[in-house]
């Protein structure tokens, strides 16, 4: 038990145990001094143990009998007094124990205590997550299927009871408490070398820059995984240095303008989040004029990529008032988007592209509907704000959807769980299409349709080989790892996608000659992730693809000399 | 005058009299310790040692462990006298040697609250 739960219980107890001493004594004495008579009608006096033994069935209303002899009326009246004195003061003690057990302070202690033994007792590194809702939820079990342990806090108590009835809960640590105070980042471990990271999606934005602040100040070795709407509180949680910030409107504006010029780029991001292999055809967004409905933070990042491709297009809202610009352009319907009149008022019908951009999921989904009847030839892209309505969007036929729950789940949980697939995406997406296409057409023609990924860490467990060579200051290029074990002339089926040495990377290495603690990411399939495996922590294997030729086992060389 | 120090002063300092007047006398002399006065001195530092929690300073933790440690004893000294068959000398020396080191431990817990009470300010 928890150190504070047990001063919780004692310092409640404290009148209760008093009362009980001082009736009991009181009882006992008088037991004692009032004489009885025996069954030989001799006087006798009851000893002290007779009478704490009476007086302990009595005041528990056990009442065994008048022992040792029956009592005479001066006893009994006597006993009358003892029954009202320590029964009263008996019940009472029980009250109590029973209230302060189920305090809502102590329950809050046990618990706490309970988590900060877990979280101490955890043998690898872990991940802290402020809150539970549907985002961290699907980012816990990511992280749990890549085998990183996880903490988790949230200040309400059925929002933790509920976390408690899945059934990944069982592994994890879990406190009902206040994030954003510092003894609640404390508990669970945040200034203990094996937190790696901090994941904080709160929907008020502020709350996460006070998170980013609290850890910078508390370990700033500690990443904090954060999103971010609003520009004022995203530059504010980069100056933090610790923060990794993700903005779904700014990912999904990167994304549209990654259709408009580099589909491909997409096919490839689409591959490592494992939404779909190689072959799957690229989205080429048409040309034409686009709707776009809803002028909020969405519609703000789209109009910037528009305007920057020089698109035609028109915003439909009734909430914003309209810059000067665009009444004079010609490009702002101040009406409520989800009206057929207002649709074809937008020159629905000459329209190629609607974007249903809204906060609200039901006008989305009501707009999409809506425009689907007025054109049908319509590209459609909506936004879904909370995964809750997923199958209704599904169901509506709906182009491109934009999630941006799914959006920061995908983002938190790559990062964390696979850093350098992350770092390969955040590259790739200033790349023009040309590299997107020749990419693509290298993977699928040495590979296939859908490669794997393999990360490679130069460390002495993981490349064992490597590591004592390079250690020992021989110079290894990268293309080593490629050759066949077959024929040391040939290639085997892999590309080596980047190469990450401190903060340094190097997209598509080649060539680069290899250094301790170098994190490389290939792509590959089975048989040539278990060739590269070998190269690199078998010495022989090693030997063998450098040379040429088999290493001569030392021992066994000089046996047969 | 504060009246809860009066009330826990006077319950240690009794605790520690009752003992040492149980104790007083020739230790194999049956008619020199009474049973009254044992029982006296195991309630009062009962009480005494409840008084002690809730005070989670270093020195209240010292008084808090000195009052269980007379209680122990003086424990072990009633259950000596409640099973023994016949009360001897020898018998009676025990007690009365356990109830002199609940008296330390009472000794010590009075000593402790004096030097207490003369540093505090108030």
């Amino acid at each position: 038990m928890d150190n504070n739960a047990l001063w919780i219980i004692l310092q409640r107890l404290r009148t209760p145990l008093l009362v009980i001493i001082i009736t009991y004594s009181i009882a006992i004495l008088g037991m004692v001094l009032i004489p009885g008579v025996d069954d030989k009608g001799d006087i006798y006096h009851l000893t002290f143990f007779d009478a704490f033994y009476f007086i302990s069935y009595t005041a528990s209303t056990i009442g065994f009998g008048e022992t040792p002899y029956e009592f005479t009326y001066t006893q009994r009246l006597w006993v009358l007094v003892c029954i009202y004195l320590t029964v009263v003061g008996w019940f009472y003690a029980i009250g109590t124990l029973v209230a302060v057990l189920s305090d809502k302070t102590l329950k809050n202690e046990l618990m706490k205590g309970r988590f900060r033994k877990r979280v101490r007792a955890l043998k690898s590194d872990f991940i802290i997550i402020l809150g539970y809702n549907h985002v961290n939820s699907q980012v816990i079990q990511k992280l749990l299927a890549n085998d990183l342990a996880v903490v988790l806090v949230d200040i309400s108590e059925d929002k933790i009871n509920g976390f408690l009835l899945e059934d990944f809960a069982h592994s994890i640590p879990v406190m009902v408490a206040d994030a954003l105070l510092t003894e609640t980042l404390k508990d669970a471990g945040i200034e203990m070398d094996r937190c790696q990271a901090v994941v904080s999606h709160f929907f008020k934005e502020d709350k996460n820059l006070r998170i980013a602040i609290l850890t910078k100040f508390l370990n700033s070795n500690v990443k904090v995984i954060t999103k971010a709407t609003v520009r004022d509180t995203m530059t504010s949680l980069i100056d933090t240095d610790i923060a990794k910030v993700e903005n779904p409107f700014e990912i999904f504006a990167k994304r549209l303008d990654i259709a408009l010029i580099a589909p491909h780029i997409m096919i490839l991001e689409n591959w490592i989040y494992k939404n779909y292999d190689l072959t799957h055809e690229a989205t080429f967004l048409p040309q034409g004029r686009y709707i776009i409905c809803g002028y909020g933070r969405m519609g703000k990042v789209v109009k910037e990529k528009l305007d920057f491709h020089g698109i035609e297009y028109v915003i439909i809202d009734e909430n914003v008032i309209p810059t000067k610009e665009m009444i004079e352009n010609n490009t702002f319907i101040s009406a409520n988007a989800d009206d057929r009149e207002v649709l074809l008022e937008a020159g629905i019908e000459e329209s190629a592209v609607l974007i249903a951009g809204t906060q609200n999921d039901i006008d989305n989904i009501s707009i999409v509907l809506t425009a689907q009847k007025l054109n049908s030839e319509l590209y459609l892209i909506a936004r879904e704000n909370t995964m809750k309505e997923v199958s209704i969007f599904e169901a509506a036929n709906i182009d491109w959807l934009f999630m941006i729950e799914k959006i920061l789940i995908n983002k938190t949980s790559l990062q964390l769980a696979n850093p350098l697939k992350h770092a390969f995406l955040k590259l790739i997406i200033y790349k023009d299409e040309e590299w997107g296409t020749s990419l693509v057409n290298l993977l699928k023609s040495q590979i296939g349709a859908n490669p794997k990924l393999m990360n490679l860490t130069i460390t002495e467990e993981r490349a064992y080989a490597l590591y004592r060579e390079i250690e020992a200051g021989e110079s290894i290029n990268l293309n080593i790892l490629l050759k066949s074990l077959r024929d040391w002339k040939s290639y085997h089926n892999a590309i080596p996608l980047l190469l990450k040495r401190g903060n340094e990377e190097i997209l598509l290495p080649h060539d680069e000659v290899m250094e301790l603690g170098d994190q490389i990411l290939f792509a590959c399939d089975e048989e040539s992730r278990e060739e590269i495996e070998y190269i690199a922590s078998n010495i022989y294997d090693l030997h063998y693809i450098r040379t040429g030729e088999e290493k001569k086992n030392w021992l066994l060389g000089k046996i047969f000399k | 005058m504060n009246l809860q120090k009066v009330i826990s002063g006077f319950f240690f300092i009794l605790a520690m009299t009752l003992n040492f007047g149980f104790s007083y006398g020739d230790a194999q002399n049956i008619e020199m310790h009474t049973n009254y006065e044992l029982y006296a001195a195991l309630v009062v530092s009962l009480i005494a040692t409840i008084l002690k929690i809730g005070d989670k300073t270093q020195i209240g933790s010292v008084l808090l462990a000195s009052s269980l440690v007379a209680d122990i004893q003086l424990i072990a000294a009633v259950l000596i006298w409640t099973v023994t068959d016949s009360m001897d000398s020898a018998t009676m020396a025990t007690i009365v040697s356990l109830s002199g080191g609940a008296l330390m431990a009472n000794v010590t817990s009075v000593i402790l609250y004096i030097g207490e009470t003369l540093k505090s300010k108030r």
